[in-house]
């Protein structure tokens, strides 16, 4: 099951945010080693984690986070643009209140079950891009480590990169470095079907009944 | 602020917009091997790493090395030991055939296969590794006497790289489904696809059959494309879906 719940929820909401910051604590700075610049605790919250934040919670039957991402409306807060308007070589703009930024994504377990994980994502990103088409949004963006690039496009081949990769954190090799790259993913029912074709989502866990509903989503209900 | 990309940013994001347009085959290959050819890479492979008992020229997506060294590679299976595709092991970034040679010491049996790859015409070449949906890899391979691998280049054929896979990836399965849409199993290759389904291997088959192993085997390989399957358990789930066998 995915809700979705907003920035401005962190208090009412507040034992779900702990154990996502939580859990990114667990993942990105001490898994992946990245050097963030507000760790408050064993917390990890940053400077995008703001009440216009949306965030997305995939829960399992038992309450537990199994996959989450937080989306930004990239006119007011991008990472992008804040830190890697050099990845973008196609002379765009980073910052459009029609396109949303995913940042923080997280699907569980990693790497132990293959299907599993494509499920996992699927779910997740079923809803996302659900929920952006409610919104009427033209383009999601992200930045990725460029290794998980292919996974991306595997999900669907209307992908586009923004420009080629560049280092962050001293590099592949480097303890929390690697290369990244930045890419957007059209906001159409397109770009739904192959979500769902790629997990093989059935319509059981769509939200919207078929591809030509193009009803608003709420922000903050459960999705399915 | 944005900025405008040089000429390798500004070519592979043309390059992936042309390809994301494109539906067949042929089409992709020749604009993969268009693109290569400006940086100086002559020969293109990709491929999936085969499991056991897979045979590599069923898990190749595109090869335009020359025809005789191909015949070579594959006849002596020096997938199992070229140092450029063991790599994999250690690494899931991109790296050249020069790369390898510098980090460590080849063995005689690697340094052979390089060197015969030099004799066809590949000094060096560039190695993307990819992941694919079954979670096994397979690897794109651009090589060339003189390929650009300057670190811009690199980054872009590591992008071309990606989007190539996965384009051709999708190109063949829907060519293979269509051709499978129209192409029944035959007799022999259904009498063979219900003893794989019992559980029996090639070699049980061909005593079975009286037959060589490498008839069952091509038999397999045979049924396995038209039933669209790249794994031979897949392949009886397949047979059995599609009524061509029972249990």
């Amino acid at each position: 099951m995915v809700i979705v719940l907003n920035g401005t929820q962190r208090r009412e909401k507040q034992e779900y945010f702990d154990r996502l910051f939580s859990l990114r604590y667990q993942i990105f700075v001490k898994g992946r080693g990245w050097a963030l610049p507000s760790v408050q605790g064993p917390l990890e919250i940053d400077q995008y984690d703001v009440d216009e934040a949306v965030y997305f919670f995939d829960l399992d039957e038992n309450d537990e986070i199994r996959g989450s991402v937080r989306m930004t409306p990239t006119d007011r807060s991008s990472l992008l643009a804040d830190y890697f308007p050099h990845l973008i070589e196609n002379g765009s703009s980073p910052r459009s209140p029609l396109i949303y930024e995913a940042t923080r994504y997280i699907v569980l377990p990693a790497r132990t079950n293959p299907s599993g994980v494509r499920l996992g994502k699927a779910r997740l990103i079923n809803a996302v891009v659900e929920w952006c088409l409610g919104m009427k949004l033209s383009h999601l963006q992200a930045v990725v480590d460029t290794a998980t690039l292919s996974s991306f496009v595997e999900m669907t081949h209307r992908t586009m990169p923004l420009g080629l990769s560049y280092p962050y954190g001293g590099g592949r090799g480097a303890p929390g470095g690697g290369e990244c790259v930045a890419f957007r993913w059209p906001i159409t029912h397109e770009v739904l079907n192959d979500v769902r074709v790629y997990g093989g989502l059935d319509r059981a866990q769509w939200t919207l009944p078929d591809p030509s509903n193009r009803g608003s989503i709420p922000t903050q209900p459960v999705l399915h | 602020m944005a900025f405008e990309g040089d000429t390798y940013g500004q070519r592979t994001l043309d390059f992936v917009e042309r390809l994301q347009q494109l539906t067949e085959y042929d089409e992709i290959c020749q604009h993969i091997m268009k693109e290569m050819e400006w940086f100086g890479f002559s020969c293109v492979s990709s491929f999936s790493i085969p499991g056991p008992g897979e045979n590599l020229k069923a898990s190749i997506q595109l090869n335009n090395r020359p025809q005789e060294y191909t015949e070579r590679y594959v006849e002596k299976n020096y997938v199992v030991h070229d140092p450029a595709v063991t790599e994999l092991r250690k690494t899931i970034h991109p790296y050249s055939w020069s790369d390898i040679r510098k980090r460590r010491v080849l063995k005689k049996s690697e340094k052979l296969i390089m060197d015969e790859a030099t004799e066809f015409g590949a000094r060096d070449g560039f190695i993307i590794p990819i992941v694919t949906i079954s979670g096994s890899a397979a690897l794109f391979c651009p090589c060339g006497l003189e390929p650009d691998l300057s670190p811009r280049a690199r980054a872009a054929v590591e992008i071309i790289g990606i989007y190539s896979h996965h384009a051709l990836q999708r190109a063949l399965v829907h060519k293979q489904r269509e051709e499978a849409a129209h192409t029944p199993l035959t007799p022999r290759e259904r009498e063979i696809m219900q003893w794989v389904a019992s559980g029996k291997t090639d070699d049980e088959i061909a005593d079975i059959l009286s037959v060589g192993t490498s008839t069952v085997t091509s038999h397999v390989e045979n049924a396995k494309k038209k039933l669209d399957a790249f794994r031979r358990t897949y392949a009886v789930v397949q047979a059995i879906r599609s009524g061509e066998i029972s249990l």
